[in-house]
Order: C-alpha cells, then sequence, then structure tokens
C-alpha cells in the first residue's frame, strides 16, 4: 500500500508461554519476526470481527450511545458505513413538519376510492412477502 | 390550525404505511392506520413517476400489491407533478427514478420533509448529499414516532409496527432501535 508509514508503539503483555513457544515455531517456519507474525494475527482478528453483525452491532451501539468516535468506526466498519451511521445519529432529534389534523381522521369509506383490500396468504409457504 | 405543510414522499414510503393495514395476518400490527393518518395531517406531493412505480407494484396477488391497491384508492389525496416535463438534468447518483424525481420535487417545492425508506443502503447517503437542505429527510419509521409524539398513534401500535417492519422488510435494526428509545421510552 502507498501509505506513509505509521508511527509506532511498544506493547508489552504477558501470554502463556506455551503459546509463546507456539508463535515462535510458527514465525520460523514462515521466517517472518514474532512481532510481524502477531501484528498480522491481531490484523486478520480485526478483519474477521467487521463482518460479524454481532461485533457490528456493538461497534454501532457504542458510536450511538457517543462512547465510540467517528474515526473508530470509520477505521473498522468502512467510511460508507461509518457515514450511514453518522447521519443517522444526526437525524434522530430532528424536528419534522407539525401534522395537523383537525379533530378525527375522515373515515376509511370517506377517505379511500373503494374499501380496503386485505391480504392473506394463500397457505402457510406464502407467509413470506416474495417481493419488497 | 395552520396549513397542512408541503411534504413529498417516494414510492417505498406509500406502500410501506399502506402494509400493515392490507396485510391480514396476525402479525400485522392493528387498530391505526399510518397511510390515511400521513395523508391527512400532511400535504402530501409526489412526481407522478411515483404513481407509475406503485401501479407496477400492482396486479399480482401478493402482500405488495395489496398495499399498492390500497395507495392507488388513496392516490386522490395525492398532489402528483410532472417532474419529466421540468426537470432539466436528472440527478446522477444510481437512484431509482421515484426517488430521484422526488428529491428534485422537493427541492424545487422547498418542501418541509423529504421521506424515503432508502436507510438501509448507502442510497441514503445520496439522498442526504441530493437535498438541498439534508435537515428535511426522514424515513417512515421515524415519522411513525413522530406522530405518536403528537397523540396520533398509540406508542403500542408504533412499536408492535416497527418490529413488524424490522422482521418483514429487514429495516435496520439498531436505527429503528434507536428511533424507539428517542421516542417512545420516556
Amino acid at each position: 500500500m502507498d501509505m506513509m508509514p505509521e508511527e509506532k508503539t511498544r506493547v508489552d503483555f504477558n501470554a502463556p508461554v506455551s503459546l509463546v513457544d507456539q508463535a515462535d515455531v510458527v514465525a520460523d517456519l514462515l521466517d517472518v519476526s514474532r512481532t510481524q507474525l502477531l501484528i498480522e494475527a491481531l490484523r486478520d482478528e480485526i478483519e474477521e470481527l467487521a463482518t460479524d453483525d454481532g461485533f457490528r452491532q456493538m461497534i454501532s451501539d457504542a458510536y450511538y450511545s457517543g462512547e465510540t468516535d467517528f474515526e473508530t468506526v470509520e477505521s473498522i466498519l468502512g467510511t460508507e458505513e461509518a457515514m450511514r451511521m453518522k447521519l443517522f445519529r444526526a437525524s434522530l432529534n430532528r424536528d419534522p413538519p407539525e401534522p395537523q389534523i383537525e379533530s378525527e381522521l375522515p373515515p376509511p369509506a370517506e377517505f379511500y376510492d373503494g374499501d380496503i383490500p386485505e391480504w392473506t396468504p394463500h397457505d402457510e409457504a406464502d407467509d413470506t412477502e416474495s417481493r419488497t | 390550525m395552520g396549513e397542512r405543510a408541503i411534504i413529498v414522499v417516494a414510492t417505498n414510503v406509500l406502500l410501506n404505511l399502506a402494509t400493515p393495514v392490507v396485510d391480514g395476518r396476525s402479525r400485522a400490527p392493528t387498530g391505526e392506520d399510518p397511510l390515511r393518518t400521513v395523508l391527512t395531517g400532511y400535504d402530501v406531493h409526489v412526481p407522478s413517476s411515483v404513481l407509475g412505480e406503485v401501479s407496477e407494484a400492482r396486479g399480482s396477488d401478493d402482500l405488495l400489491s395489496a398495499a399498492a391497491d390500497l395507495v392507488f384508492q388513496a392516490s386522490h389525496h395525492l398532489t402528483t407533478h410532472d417532474v419529466d416535463a421540468d426537470i432539466e438534468e436528472p440527478l446522477d447518483f444510481g437512484l431509482d427514478r421515484g426517488e430521484s424525481h422526488g428529491i428534485w420535487l422537493a427541492n424545487e417545492l422547498s418542501a418541509a420533509m423529504f421521506v424515503t425508506d432508502e436507510f438501509n443502503t448507502r442510497n441514503y447517503l445520496f439522498v442526504s448529499l441530493a437535498l438541498d437542505d439534508r435537515n428535511i429527510l426522514f424515513t417512515t419509521p421515524h415519522i411513525l414516532c413522530v406522530l405518536t409524539d403528537h397523540g396520533l398513534f398509540t406508542p403500542q401500535y408504533v412499536d408492535a409496527a416497527l418490529t413488524y417492519y424490522v422482521e418483514t422488510k429487514q429495516w435496520d435494526r439498531q436505527y429503528v432501535d434507536q428511533l424507539r428509545n428517542t421516542y417512545l421510552t420516556e
């Protein structure tokens, strides 16, 4: 990718010895450093989570409640989805024009030209909409 | 009582408002008529292409067709505009005809509200961009919530209706839940 090298930060963490040993064996076999292996593993994990519905839901909940910012959502879910959520969030408290209804609604017979059609499925298998 | 506000709606909104009214299954919410309420409370304008799209949905024996029949039976409450004749350059956003014409009309009329249910897709971004004033953009679930605030629907009805739409139309559950939290809980 044609990007400026990003600033790096040092992370220390404890992990089970056997797991680290395993990682070292794998890194050796692949001829990469332990650090490279870990970075790749983290990237893969985040990428996979981003396609998981439950996780996407957690991210958007966090965004709607203000716990996560736009940049975080954008980096994980992509610009389009983040923009859509930003517009939704901004729209929630929008005030639409007031409806004007004198007292009661006109009765259906007066309002509709004809009787209200009622749709019921022919059988159980039809109980889904074939079109949207 | 003032003048009714001028609003422009997309085809999907008319069909969605009509759907629970004509759906005879037990899962459909009952007790209110969102189509009649919206068409009574607002001065609703549409491009003629919207009625064309409604007509195209008729003629089958499925739920959508029944909803289209009801919209058609209420079409004398809509003010239609022949946008094709007036439009100078079509919007080039990959939106369908009715939607593009609706946006054009909303801009032209300086409508107080443009309602569309394209909120599951990237089209929502395009609609936001194409409107002169993004603040007039609303969706059917949002309108139902607002009308509940005005006492025109019971919260129970709208709660059931939102669940119905999420389940049958695959509406974005989280967006709908946000609306629920904003309007339906005290």
